[in-house]
């Protein structure tokens, strides 16, 4: 594995801007990190990909574990580290920064429009983050029917642990797959 | 400019230790996102911390923020308790975990990844997660549905970002002044 420190920058490079907009979260980066790993910078393949993103959703934590995996995948240790620090440093020292005015600001019209306005960008990034996933998934039609399934069930059942979902899936496919081979 | 730590119901102030062990033992329970809930039941109704309103207040900002909102709220927590450093503390307390275990997860996926059946597991639970992420993502339209400006911008989105796949920072640049703009002239439902 690669510890060229070139490869170190280029995931700063990446991450970095990403952190001060995942707006509404990580999951409205996951898009763009398929897009970034897979398409323009080929650190890993579809098929890597998607695996990293069922092992990142299977791991605890606050969301977008997906970067520290992908520099994992190019630069090893470092790159983990570095994929981290960049996605999540930017955004802390902002939220650092701003919680000083917040309560200042609080209730004010400007508050309430952006808070309104960037929800449904919120929204649309994340449904598109599932799309994402879903075209680079070497898995075809049944991961389709598995996702639209899973969307329904959790829909339908908030409350269910994700973690009871993630084993039924997994199961599943393990089963099918052990009798197709 | 320190800000003054926060005395809780008149204790004594909450050590750096203390607010590290607190937030490392939040990052390996919090599954499956949803770290805001897991701070809420930890840090307000079982050590009492922050008062309710308080922390209602800041997840209302970090929601509001770029990042992970669980991340925003934890920098927040940890400044109103010991300032910076604990800040400091309680951000890589939460995340020290999850980061060890993603990557022992990783290795051990290394070296099986040429199998099979590990495969078809992996494809079943991103199948589950797509689910999950779509499921968040319809939520969010749901709560505005009312409205059709809202849901041009996020048809918009899904479309540049999803399917033309567009880079997503121009997007973002262009569509968020326009939703914005549409949020102050359209006031109805608004409390304020």
């Amino acid at each position: 594995m690669p510890d060229d420190p070139r490869i170190l920058l280029a995931l700063a490079l990446v991450f970095a801007p990403l952190s001060l907009l995942s707006i509404g979260g990580g999951a409205s980066l996951l898009a763009e990190i398929e897009h970034q790993s897979v398409g323009v910078h080929a650190w890993t393949t579809p098929r890597e990909f998607a695996d990293l993103f069922a092992i990142s959703r299977a791991a605890p934590g606050p969301g977008t574990m997906l970067s520290t995996l992908v520099g994992w995948k190019v630069g090893g240790l470092a790159g983990a580290l570095s994929a981290t620090v960049a996605l999540y440093l930017p955004s802390c020292l902002l939220v650092y920064g701003v919680a000083r005015l917040w309560r200042r600001w609080r209730g004010s019209i400007w508050h309430t429009a952006i808070e309104r306005g960037l929800a449904p960008i919120a929204a649309g990034l994340i449904l598109a983050g599932g799309i994402a996933v879903l075209r680079v998934s070497p898995g075809g039609l049944m991961v389709w029917l598995a996702a639209a399934l899973s969307t329904g069930i959790i829909l339908w059942r908030p409350h269910l642990h994700p973690l009871v979902l993630f084993a039924a899936g997994g199961a599943l496919f393990g089963l099918v797959g052990a009798i197709e081979l | 400019m320190m800000e003054q730590p926060v005395h809780v119901d008149g204790g004594e102030q909450i050590g750096l230790p203390a607010l590290f062990a607190a937030f490392f033992r939040l990052g390996i329970v919090s599954f499956g996102g949803g770290t805001a809930g897991w701070l809420y039941r930890e840090i307000v109704e079982r050590r009492h911390w922050i008062r309710d309103t308080e922390f209602l207040s800041r997840a209302g900002l970090a929601h509001l923020m770029p990042g992970s909102g669980g991340v925003n709220l934890t920098v927040q927590v940890g400044q109103l308790l010991r300032g910076g450093p604990g800040a400091v503390a309680a951000v890589f307390g939460l995340l020290s975990g999850p980061f060890v275990i993603v990557l022992a997860l990783a290795a051990s996926y290394a070296r099986v990844s040429q199998n099979a059946t590990v495969h078809a597991v992996l494809d079943g639970i991103a199948a589950a997660a797509i689910g999950l992420t779509f499921a968040t993502g319809l939520k969010l339209v749901q709560f505005r549905v009312a409205s059709a400006g809202p849901l041009a911008i996020t048809v918009a989105t899904v479309l540049c970002v999803g399917v033309l796949r567009w880079p997503m920072i121009p997007v973002v640049l262009c569509l968020a002044p326009i939703s914005i703009t549409l949020a102050l002239f359209d006031r109805t439902g608004w409390n304020a």
